[in-house]
């Protein structure tokens, strides 16, 4: 009988046997029956009915691939040998976001909020939600943002804190901002001044919490609706990085 | 699962995974497995097979290359346990990529090499079913 040699990793589906024997006149019949004796080998050589393209059926030195595929002829004493190829790699660009320009943005809007709280200026509140919510819609056009780039970056006021992020959800985060702060607005002119400053203190404390300790609520929602797999909200986390002792 | 590995191998692992940066780098893990731990007992770091122009976010070995690898393991009465490879400026978990071409029962080492530095490395292991990876519990030191 010609023999299938096993490569390490899939041992756990052969009872750890290093070669199996098998019938079969050629390539791809003794793949077949390899598979008939050991079912749980299938998915990981064959996808689609197809051998996986880093899966190598190798007949002395030739990749089978170069000789005639699944149709090669093989002899009783044959001894063919499944050798992987290790592929792998990583896969999006890294994606960075200026943890500095999100603070002075939510510095802003905290410190305006406030204000308008103080001195009850409804049109204050109003300005700060335009702020938002056309940065949100044309992030270059975002005014707290261009500040602390055009102005607090070049005088070296705040220092730069660039890490690896996604955009994405402070974007939504800052969409959710904008709205509260809209309601805000809407309810003081419409006379529901209570209604107005709680949605308005609503956007302070989780600007707040984000600036001092660094949780974004509106982030945190965006990506509970990744994992469910909401349409829309693509993006994934990045995996916080610590580093180990070592 | 637990992964094993000496602070000198780790060692090792790093340095030829620094060297390959901005490329990625990779090579394989030989050991010995526990029913529930992997002990590496050595390391074989190869180049990268692929393109130049591709190395940037992609590394293959070869069939020959793994031939070896099990060759080198039977001779020194070990297994070929795993492969580790470098994610330069990226985080160390597996790319959708990685998942695609991995291989079951096998410890996958992913290293995150920033500005040239390796920073974090970390254990995954595939899924029977190919669908995701496990994280493995890393255990670095003297062993």
């Amino acid at each position: 009988m010609a023999t299938i040699r096993i490569p390490t990793p899939l041992r756990a589906y052969t009872a750890n046997l290093s070669d199996v024997e098998v019938t079969g006149a050629t390539v791809g019949e003794a793949l077949q029956d390899l598979i008939n004796q050991h079912n749980a080998l299938e998915p990981h050589l064959f996808n689609n009915g197809e051998l996986r393209s880093f899966v190598n059926i190798f007949l002395g030195e030739e990749d089978v691939r170069y000789l005639n595929g699944m149709e090669t002829a093989i002899e009783d004493d044959t001894n063919l040998r499944i050798i992987p190829s290790i592929a792998g790699g990583s896969e999006q660009p890294i994606r960075q976001v200026d943890q500095s320009a999100l603070r002075v943005n939510q510095a802003l809007i905290i410190s305006l909020l406030v204000l308008a709280f103080v001195f009850n200026l409804w049109w204050l509140v109003a300005f700060v939600s335009a702020v938002m919510i056309i940065g949100t819609i044309w992030p270059d056009a975002a005014l707290f943002k261009l500040i602390y780039k055009n102005i607090l970056k070049p005088a070296n006021l705040v220092e730069p804190d660039v890490i690896p992020d996604n955009p994405e959800p402070h974007r939504f985060a800052q969409a959710l901002g904008g709205l509260f702060t809209f309601g805000s607005a809407a309810s003081l002119l419409l006379g529901l001044p209570a209604l107005g400053w709680t949605l308005a203190w609503v956007v302070i404390v989780l600007a707040g919490l984000n600036l001092f300790l660094g949780f974004c609520v509106g982030c945190f929602v965006y990506y509970q609706f990744n994992r469910l797999g909401v349409p829309g909200f693509s993006v994934a986390p990045i995996p916080v990085e610590v580093d180990q002792e070592r | 699962m637990r992964v094993l590995l000496s602070t000198q191998l780790s060692a090792q692992i790093e340095a030829h995974l620094e060297e390959a940066y901005p490329n990625e780098g990779a090579g394989f893990l030989l050991g010995a497995v526990d029913h529930d731990a992997v002990k590496v007992e050595r390391v074989l770091p190869l180049s990268n097979q692929r393109e130049q122009e591709a190395q940037h976010n992609r590394y293959e070995l070869s069939p020959l290359d793994f031939a070896r690898a099990e060759e080198v393991a039977d001779a020194s009465g070990l297994a070929l346990v795993g492969v580790f490879h470098s994610h330069p400026d990226h985080p160390a978990q597996p790319s959708t990529f990685d998942r695609d071409h991995a291989w079951p029962h096998f410890s996958y080492l992913i290293t995150s090499v920033q500005n040239g530095k390796a920073v974090l490395t970390r254990a995954w292991r595939l899924r029977e079913d190919r669908s995701t990876f496990d994280e493995d519990e890393f255990l670095l030191g003297e062993i």
